[in-house]
This record gives C-alpha cells, structure tokens and sequence, in this order.
C-alpha cells in the first residue's frame, strides 16, 4: 500500500488588495478591457491552498519617442514601430501585451526638455492606439515628473491610469492628481521591507484607497541583486498575508529595464565566447529575471523584448496548471 | 543593572567640536552628569585618532579622571591609543571596548587587556560578520572568544561578551535572535560570564522621537532574559525609569505593570499576547507595537506607531 502523505496547508489571516487598471467606456473611460491583479489570499502559485485569484500580468514597456539608450537588439527589433508611441503601442498589443507602460523621458527627440504639451500627446495617442490599460511613468526627477504627470492625469481623468513613480521624496503631488482625476499610482522604494511598507503608510496617510495603489519593491537583474530583491518580495508577501495591511498592494517589477542594463544582455561584442548567442542570452536573462520574480510575488512584470513575453506567459501558464 | 554611560561618543557634533577645542570642562560635565544620573562606567569613543592618539587618549582620560571616579571603557580600533589611555588610569579597572572573533583583534586585544588588569568586552563577531542566528552567536563565544581568554589565562571574571544589538531599521530579524542569545549564554559556560550589550543600537537609524521607547521597550525585554549590565543613555530618564520599575517590580502604574509583563513573558520563553494590554491605553498601545517590531512579528517602519 502506497504511503499516505498529508501535504500540510497553510491558512493566512490577511491577503493582497485586489486592483483593476484601466477603465472601459461604462466605467468613464476608453479602454477596450480592464485588467484586474492581487486578490491573493496564499503564496504564488500554492494551488492546493488557494486558486490564485489573478494570475500574473506581462506589460511591455514602450517610449514617448525613439530612445537613444536601449539595446540595439530592441530597437531593431520594433524598427518602425519604435520611431512614435502609437504605433510602437499598437506593435506592442499585437505582441501580446497585457498592459502597456509608456515611460516618458526627460528629454524629447530634440534634446530640450519634455513639455507637459507632449507628455500628454503622448499619452493620448497612446491611448487611442491601443485599447490596453496603460501605466504611465515619469522620467524620474522630482521637479518634471510633477510637471508632466499633472496635466496627463487630467487630459485622461477616469481612465484609470497607473501613474508612476511614487517616491519618498515625491509623492504627495502625484497621489493628489490621482486622486482628483480617478487614476492610480505606483510606488517604488529601494530593495528595502522597512521604506516599502513607510512609503505605502505615507501614500495611504493622504486617502488614496488601496485599491489604487501598485507597489515596486525594486528587483535587480539576475546576476545583479536579484536574490536580494527576490528576499525583499517574499518578506513583503508573507507579511500581507499574514495581516500587514501596508504591504498588501500588488506588486509591480520591472525586469526588462533591469535585465536590459546587465552587460550580459547588453554587450554583445568582445565577450567570452561561451556566453553564446547574444540575443539569445538576452531574451533568456530578460525572462529568467521576470520568472524569478513571479515565483517570489511579483503581479505585474514589465518586459522590453516580445519573445520574453512569450516565454514568461508560457512559464506563468504552466505555473497555473 | 550595571550601566555603561554612552554619551561621549564622537559621533556627536559637540563631542567633535570639544575635542577639536581640547574644551576639557565639556568632557568633565558629561562625564559628571552621566555618573550622577547612575552610570557605573564611562564608554568614550574618540574615533581612532590615527594621527593625535599618542596626546588624545591621556589627556582624555586625565581629563576625565579629575572629576568622576568610574571605569573608563576605551571603544577604539586603536590599539596604541588605548594602550596610551591605559597608561595613565589611576583610578578605576578600566574597560576595552573590544575585541571580537577576528583572528587579528582576538590574537592582540586580549593580551593588552591582560598587560594593564583591564575588562575587555568581546563580540560575538567573527571574520565573516555577525551571525542573525542565536546559535551562530554563542558558538563564537564558547568555541572562540571564550577558548583565548582561557589560553592566555586571563580572568574570566573581567571577561564581558556583548552579543551585538542591531537596529530594527533594517536589521528587525537579529532583535529577537538577540534575546534568545542573551538567555543562552548564561548556560553556555560555567561560571556565565558576564554580559552587556549596546542598547541604544536597536534604534540606530530610527527618526529620534522613537529611539527612547524602542530602547527602553528592548531593554525590558532583555532583562527579562537577565541582562544586568548595558551601555546606553543614562540621561534618558524614562529608560532608567524602565529598569527601576523591573528592578523593583514597581507595579504602581499601567504601564510599569506592563513592562514587567512583558519582561516575565520573555523570561518565561512566552510570546507576549494582546491581552497583557489595555488597547485604551495609547502609551500601551505604543509599547504593544514596539514589542511586535522588536519581535519581528511586524515589518519595521518609521511610521510604525501611527498604524493602527
């Protein structure tokens, strides 16, 4: 007679805030569909505890205009597409794209800084391009973000919009616009359990509901503090699960940009040549960080490259089996 | 509760500036205040005074010497200061602070100790770091820090292992470990050697207007586990007051019968449980959420008391 093995559960007192990005027509937006993450009441993918409620979500993330700084392999790979935000935004539907994050940056094509005025003709063609929820991150300097985000929080009111990113030195304006224009937010904090469940006490302190609030932990690529990252996920999810009502936003992780910086996915000249083909070491360092990530919590991962998104969906379909 | 006083430290931008100025009334009003509010000893950091130790550490402990009869406790990577320090004590047996299980400060510290009849105190840190768990901790005591004093036949009555506070901020998974190292150690050899710990540390980081309740909070928990000497503030007077009311088992007040609450449980090896406090009670409440930080029960943040 075979052994009876009894696999011990785990029950959890708390669970992760359940949040839908993206508001359709009847909701008081344009968006064609919503995306809704977090609802976790166990561990990833602990099935015979607890369905996961929402599985993972991949968006990609495109630029404002061309960028300068991204690898030559993501930029021949969008060609055309990448040379304006709605088409790159439609390219990046058609890829297969969950959500889109438009990351806008600190300066336009002509070297001067981004205006409000482009900002938001960004976004709006964004938006017309593509009928995905959309996530809009600021350059990252106090200062500009504040001045871009405000008038496209208000070119876009009740669409619903992730507005990033929410810091410990520049939150408050970016919550409020949110709040006045019926958007969300994110907010970031350094590979840090103690400044992450802070930050989310500060944002939640001015009344926005949990219900619109994401939270990026920050990760870095494999092979570059990932474990540290991956250690700083874990302890935030089990926190939410155990009650901790400041860690249990959604989290939000931006492998690509990360795993996109690594040499390893950068360089692809005068290296060892055991590294391998180049792209392929690419892809596979974009979706082995995501992958990571996902395991250890991560809602929302942001990649650059499709064929990363391919995979990561593939492995996240099996991880729901 | 034997106290080391902590506050001639030269992290301290007026301790700096005195010792810039060679303000030597400044040095003697804090070592008096200090002693008058119930230090025992004195802990006084300088830095490692790489280029003036040969003149620094004598005038300090000259200086010092003059007004207050206590222990100094030299807390310095420098050796040759504190040697230079250590030469012109007249008064009380003196204190190193410290050695730890690196082969190079384990090899020197202890001898220099030997040499002058001075304490020494020594961490449970090796070469690669301080150990989170309590295990790790103690087994560098007794296979290490321990197994040298005896080789060089140095009195383990002056023998002080201090078993590393870290912050809360940051390091929440070593609090806890902490106590349990404390409760351990005192078995672990026989006769227990004795045993101090930098308080103030756990809240190293934290904005200053929780440092004193998460100080005095740990330190209730850690005598519940028989700490019975420290370096920290003794001009923190709700601190002293903390260890007076376990010391005395002063139960007068809510919140002193809370303290010793939660000081029996830890002594007891038991988790303290809600029903210990009065939820109407926000000076309880305060002392409730610090326990669940320190216990690593709750995620550390710096806003942790407003969460309700």
């Amino acid at each position: 007679m075979p052994p009876q093995v009894e696999i011990p559960k785990d029950s959890w007192s708390g669970s992760v805030t359940t949040v839908t990005l993206g508001a359709t027509a009847a909701e008081g937006g344009t968006r064609s569909h919503t995306v809704t993450v977090g609802g976790h009441k166990s561990l990833p993918f602990m099935h015979f505890e607890q369905k996961m409620s929402h599985r993972p979500v991949v968006a990609l993330e495109i630029k404002d205009h061309r960028p300068e700084d991204w690898s030559p392999l993501l930029l021949e790979l969008w060609g055309q597409a990448a040379n304006d935000p709605a088409s790159w935004a439609k390219a990046a539907e058609q890829a297969g794209a969950e959500l889109l994050v438009l990351s806008l940056s600190q300066t336009g094509s002509d070297g001067n800084p981004t205006t409000p005025e482009t900002a938001v003709a960004a976004v709006q063609s964004v938006l017309k391009a593509s009928g995905l929820p959309l996530l809009v991150f600021a350059p990252g300097q106090a200062e500009l973000d504040n001045t871009l985000l405000v008038p496209v929080a208000e070119a876009t009111r009740g669409e619903r919009l992730v507005l990033g990113i929410c810091e410990d030195k520049n939150y408050r304006t970016i919550v409020a616009t949110a709040m006045a224009n019926d958007h969300l937010i994110s907010t970031r904090t350094p590979m840090d359990v103690n400044l992450a469940k802070q930050l989310n006490i500060l944002v939640r302190d001015m009344g926005i509901p949990t219900d619109r609030i994401l939270m990026d932990p920050t990760t870095g690529a494999l092979g570059y503090g990932i474990e540290y990252g991956y250690s700083v996920m874990e302890r935030l999810r089990l926190a939410a699960l155990q009650g901790d009502g400041n860690t249990q936003s959604p989290m939000i992780v931006t492998p690509g940009a990360e795993a996109w910086k690594a040499k390893e996915a950068k360089i692809g000249h005068d290296v060892p040549a055991s590294w391998g083909d180049w792209k392929e070491r690419a892809i596979n360092w974009e979706t082995l960080t995501a992958v990571a990530l996902i395991e250890s919590g991560a809602d929302i991962v942001v990649l650059r490259h499709p064929e990363s998104l391919r995979r990561v969906r593939a492995a996240i379909d099996e991880l729901m089996i | 509760m034997y106290i080391i006083g902590e506050n001639i430290h030269i992290m301290s931008q007026r301790v700096k500036d005195a010792l810039q100025a060679k303000d030597a009334r400044f040095f003697q009003e804090r070592a008096v205040a200090q002693v008058e509010a119930g230090a025992q000893a004195l802990d006084i950091n300088l830095g490692p005074r790489k280029k003036d130790w040969e003149e620094v550490f004598p005038w300090m402990v000259q200086t010092v010497e003059a007004v207050v009869d206590v222990p100094i406790s030299f807390d310095s990577t420098n050796l040759l200061g504190i040697e230079a320090g250590l030469k012109k004590v007249t008064k009380a047996q003196p204190i190193i602070n410290s050695t730890s299980a690196e082969p190079e400060r384990l090899e020197k510290v202890p001898l220099l100790a030997k040499k002058y009849n001075a304490r020494v105190i020594a961490l449970t840190m090796g070469a690669s770091g301080i150990p989170v768990g309590a295990d790790a901790r103690v087994t560098i005591a007794i296979e290490q820090l321990i197994p040298r004093m005896l080789e060089i036949d140095y009195p383990m009555s002056d023998l002080i292992i201090d078993p590393l506070v870290l912050t809360v901020s940051g390091c929440q998974e070593y609090c806890p470990e902490l106590i349990e190292t404390i409760r351990t150690l005192q078995v672990a050899w026989s006769p227990s050697p004795a045993i101090s710990v930098g308080l103030s540390n756990v809240s190293n980081s934290v904005p200053n207007e929780n440092r004193s309740l998460i100080n005095r909070t740990y330190c209730a928990m850690l005598m519940g586990v028989g700490l019975n000497m420290l370096i920290g503030d003794p001009l923190d007077l709700k601190l002293m007051d903390t260890i007076r009311i376990i010391e005395q088992r002063d139960a007068s007040t809510p919140v002193g019968r809370l303290y010793l609450k939660i000081n029996d449980r830890i002594a007891a090896s038991e988790t303290p449980v809600f029903d210990d406090v009065d939820a109407g009670d926000p000076d309880q409440m305060a002392i409730w959420k610090t326990v669940q930080i320190l216990l690593n029960k709750v995620i550390y943040a710096d806003a942790y008391l407003q969460l309700t």
